[in-house]
């Protein structure tokens, strides 16, 4: 095999072919399938993997000597102590599950809108020149690390952009929430603007060929015909900004709140597992150690069945304009 | 006109122009937001962290207390090292997968069936949070599914080659002598019979133990071989470059490990597109020339995706750098060791995860040091994305032409 594409136009010799002995060539045919089977199938055997090591582990959690947690108590109960030293136990999700949603909700505050328009601007108004600049500064957004990000949050927007606004802690669910919207906005924008270029430019001039103004063409043709590719798009940015980790990890603090204030601490569950896993002090087998599979099972509860929503609609809808 | 006027008067036509350019007004400022945030986000981090970046600062280590005089010499040797395994290790599997999914169409409703599962199964591994990859590889690779006995941080590995345990003990003449101990789980190891012992030379000798201190010997060279019996040794390991234990345990290998499941779709889903981009008459040629299914990918398909599938790696190395979540999980907030990377048995700090302490460290000074780790961070996946950038161009056109 040559690494060189400029060869992949050369014809092979007719020799090699004339030359070559069909037995080899089809046992060495059969090694490659099994081996390219082999890959395929690993990939399923990841996400087996995850189901039966969350499923298995949490079962350590609700059947566990030290303390029985009751499944329902883990589900309605409103207070999350563990990695807290004082006190009765109390292990309740609802908190980790309120955090996380006040910062996802948040994020799609803010990437939601400012994506489809940004996307829409993008398809149907910007001119080249508009396109070359902001296309790449969308990709570098896209590339920006996680961890980056949340040193913005942590650094920037709490000092600088909210506490001048009220009486917002160190750490809260308002920075963390804007950073993550910031990280979600280049997803929803890509993904919504391939939806709205896969739109055939004969909608389009049909529209246009009736009177429409450009405004009128987008939000009444295009963009109805795109809805099956935007709707995907927001479920994955939804999808990720559940399973976002390190912004929040670095802005929204480490205490678990029930409530929908955006000022205060506020930890999700993401947030909570990695917490969990950089302490010393949670060992193997222990109670901390099992709810963390609890709630990384839920996490993964929420995102798998999101992304999978996702991929059906834009599976079902996609090729109908084809 | 005569038409237009039939179904909208010149009032109503004045207002529906108006509503559009109003609209195309907000969407420019919108598009202004959001490149005014990212000219602030690099801003920011610029003017915190711009000032500290030095040549020093590529090559040191991190200090404890000394702001000042830390770097990130170990964790770009980290990221760098880990970025490597994790790509030596998706890619082979990713491009298989690819391959599988694109030139081999299934046959019967069943395999159809499968392949279309696979094929959503890897769309959905793209958008699994990487803390649960995490997750996975802590049970998976760190403690190897408790398959192994007596995994707790301090107890040895069940299995291991390429480390020498050596014990030393202290003799009555003074000196430390050491020797190889047989029963490497005994941290804290009692002589209390004659055992082989070495001296720096490498000679061997045995050790002489004795039972109270009235019987050692005089003759200076035996009492420097004379243990009192019962003696306590301390442990310490030698290990070569190879060095290797089951289970893996909170080590660079487990996050590469890691790190390679996480970017396994991204690489699949690149290499997918790379083996689309290839046109059909370059495949029905070589299958009219009557080359196999297989002979026909490897010969004429692989080489021409070849540029898509570097640009597909590089892109996926690149969110590997920058990943910290998952390393965070593995291996724990190292931000320095104290021997550096010597084999992939070692702990080691990597770019994302230093920037990530040092951003939550509340001593001043870290927070300049983090702004300068990021800009490094940010220059690395400058330079990998330019690579891809180039990549693509290059071969791109010899391709069309």
């Amino acid at each position: 095999m040559t690494s060189n594409s400029a060869n992949a136009t050369e014809t092979p010799s007719f020799e090699s072919f004339h030359r070559r002995n069909p037995t080899v060539s089809k046992i060495s045919q059969t090694l490659v399938m099994t081996a390219l089977v082999g890959c395929g199938l690993f990939s399923l055997a990841i996400t087996i993997g995850i189901i039966v090591m969350l499923a298995t582990q949490s079962i350590g959690f609700f059947y566990n000597e030290e303390v029985a947690v009751n499944f329902w108590q883990f589900l309605t109960d409103s207070r999350w102590t563990i990695g807290q030293t004082q006190g009765v136990p109390r292990y309740g999700i609802l908190p980790l599950v309120s955090g996380t949603l006040r910062i996802t909700g948040i994020a799609m505050l803010i990437s939601l809108p400012i994506g489809l328009t940004c996307a829409i601007y993008l398809a149907e108004y910007a001119s080249p020149r508009v396109r070359s600049i902001l296309k790449p500064v969308l990709e570098i957004l896209a590339g920006i690390p996680t961890v980056v990000l949340g040193f913005f949050a942590i650094k920037f927007i709490t000092p600088w952009l909210l506490q001048p606004l009220g009486d917002f802690k160190t750490f809260n669910a308002g920075s963390a929430g804007i950073a993550v919207g910031i990280l979600c906005l280049p997803l929803v924008t890509s993904l919504a603007e391939d939806a709205l270029r896969s739109v055939p430019n004969s909608l389009r001039e049909g529209a246009y060929g009736l009177g429409s103004t450009r405004l009128e063409v987008t939000l009444k043709v295009v963009v109805p015909a795109a809805l099956s590719g935007i709707i995907s798009a927001f479920l994955l940015a939804l999808s990720r900004a559940i399973g976002e980790t390190m912004v929040v990890a670095l802005a929204a603090g480490s205490t678990p709140t029930l409530t929908g204030d955006p000022r205060v601490p506020s930890q999700t569950m993401t947030g909570f597992i990695v917490e969990t896993f950089q302490s010393e002090s949670i060992e193997p087998d222990s109670i901390g150690y099992y709810s963390m599979y609890a709630v990384a099972a839920v996490l993964f509860l929420f995102t798998f069945s999101i992304t999978l929503i996702g991929q059906l609609i834009r599976m079902r809808y996609r090729e109908v304009y084809n | 006109m005569g038409q237009e006027q039939f179904y909208s008067t010149p009032r109503s036509e004045v207002k529906r122009k108006s509503k559009d350019q109003v609209f195309s007004v907000i969407c420019m400022l919108i598009a202004g937001l959001v490149v005014v945030t990212l000219l602030t986000l690099l801003g920011s981090i610029i003017a915190t962290g711009g000032s500290w970046l030095s040549w020093d600062f590529l090559f040191t280590e991190h200090l404890e207390d000394n702001p000042e005089q830390s770097g990130i010499g170990q964790a770009i040797v980290g990221s760098i090292v880990l970025c490597g395994l994790c790509a030596l290790l998706a890619l082979p599997v990713g491009i298989g997968t690819a391959i599988l999914l694109e030139e081999f169409q299934p046959r019967n409703r069943i395999l159809r069936w499968l392949h279309w599962l696979v094929q959503l199964n890897i769309n959905n591994l793209a958008g699994v949070p990487s803390i649960v990859y995490g997750i996975l590889g802590v049970t998976a690779f760190v403690y190897m599914f408790n398959w192994f006995p007596s995994i707790t941080p301090n107890d040895p590995p069940s299995w291991e080659i390429g480390a020498t345990h050596i014990y030393q003990v202290k003799t009555l003449g003074g000196q430390y002598i050491k020797f190889v101990c047989p029963d490497k789980n005994d941290p804290a190891l009692r002589v209390t019979e004659p055992i082989e012992a070495f001296d720096d030379n490498g000679n061997n000798f045995m050790i002489n133990v004795v039972e109270s201190r009235s019987d050692q010997p005089d003759d200076p060279v035996l009492k420097n071989r004379t243990v009192l019996k019962g003696k306590l040794t301390s442990r310490y390991s030698e290990k070569a470059w190879y060095h290797l234990h089951l289970p893996f345990g909170k080590t660079v290998l487990s996050s590469g490990l890691t790190l390679a499941l996480v970017i396994l779709p991204i690489i699949i889903i690149a290499s997918q597109e790379a083996i689309r981009s290839v046109p059909d008459s370059l495949r029905e040629a070589a299958l009219g020339m009557g080359a196999t299914r297989w002979e026909a990918v490897r010969n004429v398909v692989l080489p021409a995706a070849t540029p898509g599938f570097m640009t597909g790696a590089i892109l996926a190395m690149s969110r590997a750098v920058g990943e910290a979540a998952p390393v965070l999980a593995v291996m724990g907030g190292v931000m320095g060791t104290t021997n550096g990377l010597t084999n992939l048995m070692d702990k080691s700090p990597v770019l994302p995860v230093l920037i990530y302490k040092w951003a939550g460290d509340e001593n001043a000074g870290f927070e300049n040091l983090s702004a300068a780790a990021i800009i490094v961070l940010l220059l690395m996946l400058l330079v990998m994305n330019s690579i891809a950038i180039w990549i693509r161009n290059r071969y791109e056109k010899k391709l069309g032409a």
